[in-house]
């Protein structure tokens, strides 16, 4: 039988640090701009597909990247930041090509209907909306959010994947790194959707009204990710 | 925009506590009969578990019907990826800590989680859906049998660690013939997707509940019949029988859900033969 109480004391610090992560990715996911279905179809600003499929998308190349550089060296700060980085890339690709098929593609201009001029550029905005749309394409200010959204999400799925690597116990290497993965994976899958509630499927970046919802997604993830944290720590720790 | 969904509670012939009982004791029954029987008849016993994972599966399909019917507002997928993601965690869980009660454990705790998120968000996100809290357990329960029950059929045992003497390895666990090889991942998408496709392809006014549940059989009957082809290459489990019976399900699932689109549809049609050249000019 597996000692619970004593896992969970020997190893609270990684519990909490796992916890943390889980509420860096809620809060990452509420600065990238995403459009949905009606941005799908150049009616809303942001990348046309929903919250989960874009954080997973980030989060997982966050993952590779943290794994690989992992496999190199047992330095936090470098397997972070490598997450990072690859979390920031693969999502900034992603808007620069659907920003190349909006503005080349579709015929629209990148603009926000949610703010009159534009946070960073202080571009006009409101003259450039379709009529009968929300917006369309990524603005300026979407875009950086964007870059900063997937950057905490990436810090959040790497902080995961290292502190439940970081945990003691007597399995072979390799089931552990696939353990350690897919769990990781679960937990992003299950941070990317309760801020997708939040915000009711779209948002722009940080400077749409809806940005701030976040403490509520934030405090929601808090709970959730304590729960399967301790449940990933008794099952990793008691191997 | 919320996408899908009447905003409304959705209509069912059958009644959900069916689908329930259904999902549970015909999960739990599959795959605790497929460890079984494996060790007692043959490797080729495995398929039941993949049996049990299509009762998780329609029973999540029709969790996802109920809830999605209000209109989440994120699309039907996000919903079907939280159930995997948190079957997963779950699943993990229990069968590393479980041992032979470790589908039972799994399926406790996914439920717990599931309750969790539920509260969460009808309190603190302020979803409003009155059913939230039900569907939640309902679902991440269901992704957790679906887990467990292809994982089963993949292994032929839902025995975590290798079981390992003088130092050779008797016989392989989920560890390290699932989640170790990245199969996992296939039952991930396999899974997710036969939860979550069904209503996401049927909804709207006309969306019936035997169509969208046949739709979960067919897409169950996909994800068996990619467990059978990664059975076949494992010792403990075997492969042939597993793919059979899932092509058949396939047939009986497919056919189904056509007969019941010409049924709900107003007319079927052809589109015929593209026009040639010709007579485009």
């Amino acid at each position: 039988m597996i000692d619970i109480v004593g896992i969970i004391a020997d190893d609270f610090l990684n519990i909490l640090m796992i916890t943390f992560g889980g509420v860096l990715i809620s809060l990452g996911v509420h600065l990238v701009p995403v459009g949905g279905a009606p941005a799908a179809m150049a009616q809303a600003t942001g990348v046309g597909t929903g919250t989960v499929q874009l954080a997973a998308g980030a989060g997982l190349t966050g993952l590779v990247t943290a794994g690989f550089m992992m496999n190199a060296t047992d330095s936090m700060g470098l397997v972070v930041a490598s997450g990072t980085v690859g979390a920031m890339i693969m999502i900034a690709v992603t808007m620069l090509v659907g920003q190349w098929l909006y503005v080349y593609g579709v015929g629209c201009p990148p603009a926000s209907a949610k703010v009159k001029y534009d946070p960073i550029t202080k571009d006009r905005q409101d003259l450039y909306v379709s009529q009968g749309t929300e917006g369309h394409g990524i603005p300026t200010a979407s875009f950086i959010s964007g870059v900063i959204g997937a950057g905490l999400g990436g810090l959040g799925g790497s902080m995961i994947y290292f502190y439940l690597l970081s945990i003691e116990n007597g399995l072979p290497e390799a089931d552990f790194i696939g353990i350690a993965s897919i769990f990781a994976i679960g937990l992003f899958f299950v941070n990317a959707v309760i801020p997708s509630y939040n915000i009711g499927g779209t948002i722009e970046g940080f400077h749409d009204p809806k940005f701030k919802r976040f403490p509520k997604a934030v405090f929601a993830s808090l709970v959730a990710t304590f729960l399967a944290a301790i449940m990933g720590v008794v099952a990793i720790g008691g191997m | 925009m919320s996408a899908g969904g009447g905003g409304g509670g959705a209509h069912e012939a059958i009644p959900q506590n069916n689908i329930i009982a259904f999902g549970v004791i015909g999960g739990l029954v599959g795959i605790y009969a497929a460890y079984f029987l494996v060790d007692m008849v043959g490797p080729y016993m495995s398929f039941l578990g993949a049996l049990g994972a299509i009762c998780g599966i329609i029973w999540g399909a029709a969790a996802v019907r109920r809830v999605a019917n209000y209109g989440l507002g994120t699309g039907v997928p996000s919903i079907g990826m939280l159930a995997l993601g948190i079957g997963v965690i779950a699943t993990t869980f229990g069968l590393a800590v479980g041992g032979i009660a470790g589908p039972v454990v799994a399926l406790v705790f996914a439920s717990l989680i599931g309750l969790v998120v539920g509260v969460l968000a009808n309190k603190v996100l302020n979803m409003g859906i009155p059913i939230m809290v039900q569907s939640m357990i309902e679902i991440a329960g269901a992704g957790a049998i679906t887990i467990v029950g292809l994982s089963t059929s993949m292994m032929g045992t839902f025995v975590f660690f290798d079981e390992i003497a003088n130092g050779m390895i008797i016989s392989q666990g989920v560890a390290s013939g699932v989640m170790t090889t990245g199969y996992i991942a296939v039952i991930f998408i396999a899974g997710g997707l036969a939860i979550l496709h069904p209503f996401n392809a049927n909804l709207g006014p006309d969306e019936k509940q035997d169509r969208t549940l046949m739709l979960a059989l067919e897409k169950g009957a996909i994800a068996m019949i990619i467990a059978g082809i990664v059975a076949s290459i494992n010792e403990g489990a075997s492969g042939s029988l597993t793919i059979l019976i899932g092509l058949a399900l396939w047939y009986i699932g497919f056919s189904g859900f056509y007969d019941r689109v010409k049924r709900d549809a107003y007319d079927v049609v052809g589109t015929g033969m593209l026009p040639s050249k010709e007579e485009l000019e």
